[in-house]
């Protein structure tokens, strides 16, 4: 790394604070309405949990006129109130920086990596600005794994509503297990813990000038982690609520963001994805209790009409996309009436493969292609919400295990078709 | 006698003769220049032909979209041997005006003048077009996403007009650096212009008030479009 990131005022209040061992990150962005708790929490977490090592509250901010790094600094617990069990040892200080770089989520990551560095952290926790959920148990959770069992990278697992995440559990938890063979059930979850080593190794990649530093860290970082062959695992953290991520941004442009990532970290780890087939679990730690869960409703009749609509107007660009038969049978699929449509999961799964393999011959522009599949998720959206309207989470987890297993089922037809020349015809899956 | 025939018979006859050798040996060289431009432009085109295709030129042309066009309108068998058979033809083209020059007439001579000083404008032109092309292209395609995802009804058409637009603008422009009925087209295509968007205009504003309603309200009252849309938590 040549270029330090690190203002020279940072770096006078770091050597004052001296060196630590843990590091809670908040990367943030005009979150003035929820960070206080969110500083609480951490403050609390780390007084209650390591109440004899010395830790630092590190906001990285994307520059918010909101007053979000006035809340920060004013944000304060009363410990007396904590019924704290052990007197601490250290204050828990706290630094409030404005990042460098790319305007992003990423850009603050790379941040809080450095600092780390510099401060000789051997463990580093990073929860979103946005959370209202988050309870002190967190950061022991995320951070107990590294520094008492040796973990690299902690995961979230979350107790979700039945249709909460449906991209997560259409594509990106099911695809990413099926490419690298762990199962990592909330691979873009938000909330991490990251060991030194781990963080210095994301810090000597030269990934901070691209997407990453903008919105892919998530599953950047997931996916380096896994790949690499770090050791991984998840923490139970239960519900989680939190001020919606990103209002200004459509459908489409989540789904580039987020697919386009996974299909983009495709072409860097192919090597790697290549040889696994089947998945294994990661531990999980915690203790996994029932939550009380905010329903999200589905209207259906809206879902459906936008996969009737992609089939039938972005017809020539699916024509490019899928083979033959896929497309006739995404006609056939679109033809139904809303009360008898189920979009199986084989055909759902050779799609999504279609259009990674499209991705990385680059049929067309990368960013059309990512938008265009917005209307056949649309359509996986409706057939899950229809298929899982009357079932309890038990059952809806298992239909998503199903879905997981056919995309490893699935999986040597892609490895199959990578390696297939542009020209080159194509056969059904 | 003698000097009158010499002067009246033989002189012409042989300025005639020397005239002639001259144009027979201005038209040898033509065909030899034109000759020589047929061999240089075969063999240019080979050369072309297999190095753009271990250069992946049809892959770039593919994921730029215009490979398939080509295919579709059955211009060539593919985007490099397109670019091979242009660069045949100007070398062709450039041995013929040569060939031309060679005769030394004053007419072949304005020609060949004339065709140079206009070559560049056609060159132009023809980037022009190509550029035109592609952006209609990706543009319309753009549209077409932007329509379906957006749920608009009439998301073909829309793609339509943008890629018939952006190819109209192409073609205006293409036409003017040509010179061609400059003042008429520009004005013709102002006309053309300015009539569709007025009618737009006025179907919209008869036609979809509610729409231009909602579409106003969601930009400048955010919460109540959030209200409106669905609930769903995608990520």
């Amino acid at each position: 790394m040549t270029e330090d990131i690190l203002k020279e005022s940072v770096k006078d209040e770091l050597s004052t604070v001296g060196p630590v061992e843990i590091i809670v990150g908040i990367p943030s962005y005009k979150n003035a309405r929820t960070i206080g708790h969110v500083v609480k929490a951490a403050q609390a977490g780390l007084l209650n949990s390591f109440p004899d090592r010395k830790a630092l509250i590190v906001n990285s901010d994307g520059g918010s006129k909101d007053g979000t790094p006035e809340v920060v600094e004013q944000a304060r617990i009363d410990a007396h109130s904590l019924l704290l069990v052990s007197h601490p040892l250290y204050p828990v200080h706290r630094l409030t920086t404005p990042y460098h770089g790319l305007p992003g989520k990423g850009s603050a990551f790379r941040m809080l990596f450095r600092i780390a560095e510099v401060t000789q952290a051997r463990a580093l926790a990073v929860v979103d600005a946005d959370l209202r959920s988050i309870t002190p148990e967190w950061l022991n959770l995320l951070l107990q794994p590294i520094l008492a069992l040796g973990f690299d990278y902690v995961a979230p697992y979350y107790k979700r509503h039945k249709h909460d995440g449906t991209i997560t559990n259409s594509i990106v938890y099911p695809l990413t297990r099926a490419l690298y063979g762990r199962r990592i059930r909330q691979p873009i979850g938000g909330e991490f813990g990251i060991s030194a080593r781990l963080a210095g190794h994301f810090l000597t990649r030269d990934v901070w000038n691209t997407d990453v530093a903008r919105y892919g860290i998530d599953i950047w970082m997931t996916t380096t982690a896994i790949a690499e062959n770090f050791k991984v695992c998840q923490s139970y953290l239960g519900a989680k609520i939190h001020d919606s991520k990103d209002p200004g941004s459509d459908l489409s442009g989540m789904l580039v963001q987020v697919v386009g990532s996974v299909f983009s970290l495709m072409e860097n780890y192919e090597s790697m994805w290549r040889n696994v087939l089947g998945s294994l679990p990661a531990p999980l730690f915690g203790f996994p209790f029932e939550v009380g869960l905010e329903p999200v409703p589905i209207d259906v009749q809206r879902t459906f009409a936008s996969f009737q609509q992609g089939v039938r107007d972005l017809l020539p660009i699916y024509e490019r996309v899928l083979t033959p038969q896929q497309v006739k049978d995404l006609e056939a699929y679109a033809a139904e009436s809303i009360g008898r449509f189920v979009l199986p999961d084989e055909l759902w799964v050779a799609l999504i493969y279609s259009f990674a393999l499209a991705y990385h011959r680059r049929v067309f522009d990368r960013e059309h292609l990512v938008k265009s599949l917005t209307p056949l998720y649309l359509g996986w959206v409706t057939s899950f919400a229809r298929q899982t309207e009357n079932e309890t989470s038990a059952q809806v987890d298992d239909r998503i295990e199903k879905l997981c297993l056919v995309y490893e089922q699935l999986k040597p037809y892609l490895i199959n078709q990578w390696s297939l020349k542009t020209g080159e015809k194509r056969c059904e899956a | 006698m003698n000097r009158f025939w010499q002067q009246a018979v033989l002189s012409p006859l042989r300025e005639l003769g020397q005239q002639a050798i001259s144009s027979l040996s201005s038209l040898m060289g033509m065909l030899i220049l034109v000759l020589l431009g047929l061999v240089v432009g075969w063999l240019a085109k080979e050369l072309v032909y297999r190095g753009l295709r271990l250069l992946r030129f049809d892959r770039l042309c593919d994921r730029l979209g215009v490979g398939p066009e080509i295919e579709r309108l059955g211009v060539a068998r593919s985007c490099s041997y397109l670019a091979a058979q242009v660069v045949q033809g100007i070398i062709i083209l450039t041995a013929l005006l040569a060939g031309l020059n060679a005769m030394r007439s004053p007419w072949t001579q304005n020609l060949v003048e004339r065709v140079f000083l206009y070559l560049p404008h056609v060159l132009a032109a023809l980037v022009i077009l190509v550029v035109g092309a592609l952006a209609s292209r990706f543009l319309g395609r753009s549209a077409l996403i932007a329509a379906v995802n957006a749920r608009m009804p009439s998301a073909r058409l829309l793609s339509a007009l943008t890629r018939f637009f952006v190819m109209t603008l192409a073609v205006v422009a293409a036409l003017d650096e040509l010179g061609i009925g400059r003042t008429t087209i520009i004005v013709a295509f102002a006309i053309l212009f300015g009539g569709l968007v007025t009618a737009g205009a006025i179907a919209f504003g008869l036609a979809a008030r509610d729409l231009a309603r909602d579409l106003l309200q969601s930009q400048f009252r955010p919460g109540a479009k959030q209200e409106a849309e669905n609930t769903l938590r995608h990520l």
